[in-house]
């Protein structure tokens, strides 16, 4: 299946917005952890089910550890659904 | 099964019900309406957030009609991710779930420090939420049978911990079995020889399982759970190895469910009564329709043989104490005509406690089943394959868990049996009894028609009653009465198995169970009481009796023996108190009834007083049985 990067990143600010509470949440390709708060440790994990889900894909572990931004997790997932 | 398929999918708007929840002045119907979807982690944990910010008198109205339960939780693992879904699960199962959680891995000091913060916290049960990476399993060498047995070594580990939490926390314990990771090293090996992990897991979890049911602790079955989720998909090393997520969390909300279920069974809140349709549901066609010949039921034809299934399941959760019951559209004799010649048919109408086929809505039909056998819409399943029909019951009586089915028939039993809506954590043997004590209760309410006064109905029942102090053979009904007992009960006071057998032993409470027979048979252990002794002065803790046998005037056999027992121990005065919540309304003029005089009354209790030399014994038509 083919999804450019705008259509990933749609699809990512919506599991953002499910993930973390915060209604003004701030999500674009340059938001990073440092940028969110509740984005911890933990709500990594929460995060990684809600996109390998809603994607349909697996990360590898080293993959999941560096996935600390948008732009990190765009590009991840473009390779793995094209 | 991760996605509790037998749950609605929350609606679209779930994230601003959520945020509208802050503006609610009475939010609790929509909080448990919003619990009850089939909520993901990120679902739950906003749910949860939502709650944790209301303030106090909020979270109060909430916490009305709900049970509260203090669980502490010890763990090898990551618990936090779980907290959130663990409580929304527990609101959706009538719970009021408070969590203290130990820092992470702190297992033996909590349980062994009597000032640790657990022992201190007054809890109501501990979770040991251990995995098999909790315990030392790979101490020996493989095949080496000489050394000490490594699932002995555990579960005396786990043993240690069990007993430190029961003595210096007065505490039961939650306790898991170990699910199997999925590293063979030899295959079919790894089961015989010792030292190999599975064998040791086997062995581990098949004593502690017997241990448990021994104890006053209780069993929950994790490696059960991970079997039916598969275990290549229960364990995610990945989430393991980035902050000890203990199982991959997708499956978090269906383990929070599981538990919130055992702990609704701990408070006796399990479901007591399955209501089932009958075309579609019982049989593949409708009756009215298709006829005898037409419709599918029984072995050789396999639509008819997944019904069939389903009737099995009925007929052994029935053998299993659940109370059985049909509401259906349907002409009443062509519905039982099935029942009666039907040669694939399992189910026989005697089954079913109360039969209701006819054309009447089934709303009105499900109160009716309840009154009949007085129990109430939160402990009754309705089973509809009839999306419609399912909907309107959930609007109408929003109490009743109504599960949703998949189209296939064949896949009924895996969805109805996944929801777990009778989790039980004993059986005794008046949950052996049950279903004929219903059936019996239904043949009384008939008499109850045709006898002339209620003198003579009580009279014609040929009432034995009997008194005896609690006992081992008592103690686990006892403890079901005093957790699931909600109208007749005077003070609502719940205790556990450890604080029951705590009254048995002292001398400073008189205590009663209370046996109850007549002529349609055995009602089993109907009421408890409790007294402390205060001096020349009882205090009744407790007196609570079973709906089951309301109106017969047991209460007034109980206060003429409790006054005669006060009375030989030269005991003054009997203090009662009335403490009201929701539902034992029934009970706010039950010491006026008998003669005791009000002390004082206020929102929170009501306290009344019994000169013992002034009572006037009451006398019920009832024979005391010694």
């Amino acid at each position: 299946m083919h999804q450019d990067k705008a259509a990933i990143l749609d699809q990512l600010k919506f599991i953002f917005q499910d993930t973390f509470v915060d209604s003004n949440l701030a999500f674009s390709i340059d938001t990073s952890r440092d940028d969110v708060a509740e984005w911890d440790s933990l709500s990594h994990i929460r995060l990684l089910t809600a996109i390998e889900a809603s994607f349909d894909v697996q990360f590898d572990l080293e993959e999941i550890v560096n996935m600390t931004t948008v732009a990190t997790i765009v590009d991840l997932l473009y390779e793995k659904l094209n | 099964m991760h996605d509790l398929p037998w749950l609605l999918k929350p609606a679209d708007d779930f994230n601003n019900r959520c945020a509208r929840l802050l503006n609610h002045a009475a939010p609790g119907a929509e909080v448990r309406l919003l619990a009850n979807y089939a909520l993901s982690i990120n679902q739950s944990s906003r749910l949860y957030q939502t709650i944790q910010q209301f303030d106090p008198e909020k979270r109060a109205i909430l916490s009305r009609n709900l049970i509260p339960f203090r669980l502490g939780i010890v763990s090898n693992a990551t618990m936090d991710l779980m907290i959130p879904a663990m409580v929304t699960a527990a609101l959706r199962n009538g719970i009021d779930l408070e969590v203290i959680a130990a820092d992470f891995g702190q297992v033996a000091q909590e349980a062994f420090d009597p000032a640790s913060k657990l022992n201190q916290s007054n809890l109501d049960a501990v979770l040991l939420a251990l995995d098999y990476r909790a315990y030392s399993f790979f101490v020996n060498e493989p095949g080496d049978s000489g050394k000490n047995d490594p699932s002995l070594e555990s579960f005396d580990y786990l043993q240690q911990i069990r007993q430190s939490f029961a003595l210096n926390g007065n505490t039961i314990c939650i306790v898991q079995t170990l699910a199997y990771p999925p590293y063979d090293l030899s295959g079919n090996l790894d089961a015989q020889l010792d030292g190999l992990l599975r064998k040791s897991l086997n062995a581990f979890n098949s004593v502690l399982a017997e241990n448990v049911t021994k104890s006053v602790d209780v069993l929950f079955d994790v490696a059960a759970l991970a079997n039916a989720v598969g275990t290549h998909q229960w364990f995610d090393e990945r989430q393991w190895y980035m902050s000890r997520v203990p199982m991959a969390n997708r499956y978090i909300p269906l383990y929070a469910d599981y538990l919130a279920k055992l702990l609704a069974a701990i408070r006796g809140k399990s479901k007591k009564c399955l209501v089932l349709d009958l075309d579609n549901t019982l049989w593949g066609g409708v009756i009215g329709d298709d006829g005898l010949e037409g419709i599918q039921i029984g072995q050789g034809h396999p639509v008819g043989e997944s019904f069939l299934a389903i009737q099995q399941w009925a007929k052994s959760l029935k053998a299993l104490g659940v109370v059985l019951a049909v509401c259906s559209k349907n002409d009443k004799a062509v519905a039982l005509e099935v029942f009666q010649k039907h040669p694939g048919m399992l189910l026989q109408a005697s089954d079913f406690a109360v039969f209701m086929a006819n054309w009447e809505d089934k709303a009105s039909n499900i109160r009716r089943i309840a009154e009949v056998l007085n129990i109430g819409m939160d402990a009754m399943v309705f089973v509809d394959d009839n999306p419609a029909e399912r909907e309107i019951i959930r609007i109408m009586i929003p109490e009743i868990s109504v599960p949703e089915l998949p189209k296939d028939p064949s896949q009924f039993l895996r969805v109805l049996s996944a929801a777990r809506y009778f989790e039980k954590i004993d059986f005794t043997a008046d949950d052996a009894q049950r279903n004929a004590q219903y059936a019996d209760n239904a043949r009384r309410q008939a008499m109850l028609q045709r006898a002339p006064s209620l003198t003579d109905y009580l009279i014609s029942l040929e009432m034995k009653i009997h008194f005896a102090a609690f006992n081992e053979t008592g103690r686990k009904r006892i403890v079901q009465l005093i957790n699931k007992t909600n109208q007749f009960n005077l003070t609502t006071r719940r205790y556990t198995e450890a604080d029951v057998l705590g009254f048995e032993k002292s001398d400073r409470y008189l205590t009663l169970q209370i046996h109850l027979q007549d002529k349609f048979g055995d009602n089993g252990m109907i009421s408890v009481v409790i007294c402390k002794n205060a001096g020349d002065c009882w205090e009744i803790d407790t007196w609570l009796m079973s709906c089951r046998v309301i109106k017969r005037r047991v209460e007034d056999a109980v206060c003429d023996e409790l006054v005669a027992i006060a009375r030989s121990n030269g005991i003054k005065k009997i203090r009662g108190y009335y403490r009201p919540t929701e539902k034992n309304k029934l009970v706010k003029n039950h010491y006026q009834q008998l003669g005791f005089a009000m002390v004082s009354s206020d929102d929170s209790e009501d306290i009344w007083e019994l000169e013992t030399r002034h009572y006037q014994p009451k006398y019920p038509p009832i024979t005391i049985q010694t």
